[in-house]
């Protein structure tokens, strides 16, 4: 019995010893970029592992200077955050057709956003290049948001499908008994039932809006439009004097992502897994 | 049918107004640039709105399918896929087994091996590209500090190692999002069947290989779709940390095709890669499909 219990200790202690471990590995890179971001120069050339002897807060307002880097930010939040709506907008409507309404066509419309899936994005670049030159939209907000809705819109309407799907449909008949319309029992009465789905879609969505990065590589040329992605990679690219502005852009980007993070882990551990079960 | 038909063609009209935003976003960015590309691929074009496009037929394909870097960029495609399997996937299963386990505070720890994912890539892969700097970086000092300042060399300009660089900040990253798949997969065990195994003094590692792993095979099963197709379109973090350089040798086959293209302008080239890009992506979540609906028919 006091052997069991030993080993029993030791496993726990070995289990408690790799998840802190584990985290360790997780964080650390993250507190080694953040310290290294009040160094200057050669303070950091010294070596990345020790505190700074001077706290150097300038890197922060000299990347927010240089880089434009609260711009970027803003940019990329307002691109996510119009994705979000955009595709929540298009793929409600067509996802409660394709699982409430029984037209033959709507299973070949079905398969064609299926299809979407199976496209990678980069296969897309030179064709979604040259429209863009033919139509005169590049650097154009609206033209990003909806090539982003559109490599969005398949995994939208599969959540979204499936979970009307799984509604009772005796709803939607008193609803129709009370004289709604398809358009008001999808907003008045759907909707608030499919919260839950629609914060799922919204937070993959947005994480993707927010650090998206090869359309706005060759849709965006105006470098006050530039996202987050975007102006990181020319900051660091461009401006190579000096190594702590280039910290300091790097956590502010991810500060915005963190935060939300913080407040909503586990809406965004459910997010992820729907999306991935997908595939 | 007749009496039906009015209210029959107003419902028709207006489920297909429904759906016809999202159709025509598909149809205009995604099916039409790929046909759009499927086209170029067969042609010659500088990317400049009046430059003429010349028909070359499958010039491009040839050219490609003998070229040493379209080669190149498929083997660290495969690097990406082999890093997949053989840490990234062990890794994953590990730390869901923490998470899943009685052990305390595993929600806290769910939540910190998730984090990475969110800090979107590329400013993952920049943080990483100051960690391994070869003059001032984390891997550098350290190799100072026991004595082997003789390792140090330039990691991500180096062939081979760079891009294993690449993959395995890949999997930094995405530790925590394989972890919650297989997480999933451990929680829907049924607990008669823990209680089974206890019974029968089946208990630790033993547990694991004969009870967890198999009834996780679906998770397995999702994890292997999810890491063959996606290493195919590895493009973000490798631009991030090395631009696929030096001379193209970190490069996959995306990056390959966006540096042909839009560097290079080799419109036509970087069509032939994306369309085999595509039809091989297609062939391979077919036979993957396949092979999971063969297992579930047993």
């Amino acid at each position: 019995m006091n052997k069991y219990i030993i080993k029993s200790g030791i496993k726990k202690g070995a289990q408690y010893f790799i998840a802190i471990f584990m985290a360790v590995v997780t964080f650390f890179p993250l507190i080694i970029t953040f310290i290294n971001s009040f160094k200057n120069n050669e303070q950091i050339l010294l070596g990345m592992f020790s505190l700074p002897e001077v706290w150097n807060f300038s890197n922060y307002p000299d990347a927010i200077r240089i880089a434009n880097a609260l711009k970027s930010i803003t940019n990329s939040l307002l691109v996510a955050v119009a994705t979000l709506i955009v595709t929540i907008v298009i793929a409600m409507p067509a996802a409660y057709a394709i699982a409430r309404k029984s037209f033959g066509y709507l299973k070949v419309v079905y398969i064609l956003f299926m299809a979407g899936v199976m496209v990678p994005v980069h296969c897309t670049l030179v064709s979604v290049s040259k429209i863009s030159s033919t139509l005169g939209s590049k650097n154009s907000y609206l033209f990003l948001v909806l090539i982003y809705t559109a490599f969005n819109l398949s995994q939208a309407i599969f959540l979204f499908s499936g979970y009307i799907s799984g509604l009772d449909r005796g709803l939607d008949e008193a609803a129709k008994i009370d004289g709604c319309g398809d358009l008001k029992l999808l907003t008045v009465i759907l909707l608030p039932i499919c919260k839950p789905i629609l914060a799922t879609e919204a937070i993959l969505v947005f994480i993707y809006g927010y650090s998206e990065l090869i359309f706005s590589l060759i849709l965006i040329t105006d470098s006050t439009k530039y996202t987050v992605s975007r102006a990181m990679l020319n900051f660091t690219a461009n401006y190579t004097t000096s190594y702590g502005p280039q910290f300091a852009f790097v956590i502010m980007s991810m500060i915005p992502m963190l935060i939300i993070y913080l407040i909503l882990h586990e809406k965004v551990e459910a997010g992820m897994l729907a999306g991935a079960v997908k595939g | 049918m007749f009496f039906k038909s009015k209210v029959y063609r107003k419902s028709l009209l207006k489920s297909l107004l429904f759906v016809l935003p999202g159709v025509i976003l598909t149809v205009v960015f995604v099916i039409y640039p790929v046909i759009n590309t499927f086209w170029l691929s067969l042609n010659k074009w500088n990317g400049i709105g009046g430059a003429p496009v010349t028909w070359v037929g499958l010039e491009n394909y040839i050219k490609t399918l003998t070229s040493e870097k379209f080669w190149n960029s498929m083997l660290n495609a495969l690097y990406f896929t082999i890093g997949g399997f053989v840490v990234l996937m062990p890794i994953a299963f590990g730390l869901a087994l923490l998470v899943t386990s009685k052990m305390r505070g595993t929600k806290f720890f769910k939540a910190a091996y998730l984090m990475p994912v969110m800090l979107g890539t590329t400013a993952v892969g920049l943080m990483w590209t100051f960690l391994l700097n070869a003059d001032y970086g984390v891997l550098a000092q350290f190799l100072k500090f026991i004595g082997k300042p003789e390792w140090i060399i330039n990691w991500l300009a180096t062939p081979t190692v760079n891009i294993w660089c690449v993959v395995l900040v890949n999997e930094w990253m995405y530790a925590g999002y394989n972890m919650l798949i297989f997480a999933a997969g451990i929680v829907a065990i049924p607990d008669e069947v823990h209680d089974a195994a206890l019974l029968d003094g089946c208990t630790g590692l033993k547990k694991i290989i004969y009870i967890t792993v198999p009834l996780c095979k679906n998770m397995f099963m999702v994890f292997s779709v999810l890491c063959i197709t996606g290493c195919l379109k590895a493009f973000d973090i490798v631009w991030a940390m090395t631009n696929g350089g030096p001379m193209d040798s970190s490069a996959t086959p995306a990056i390959l095709l966006y540096t042909q293209g839009f560097q290079y302008k080799l419109m036509g080239r970087s069509g032939a890669i994306s369309i085999i890009l595509l039809v091989l992506g297609l062939v391979l979540s077919i036979f993957l499909n396949q092979v999971i609906f063969k297992q579930e028919d047993m």
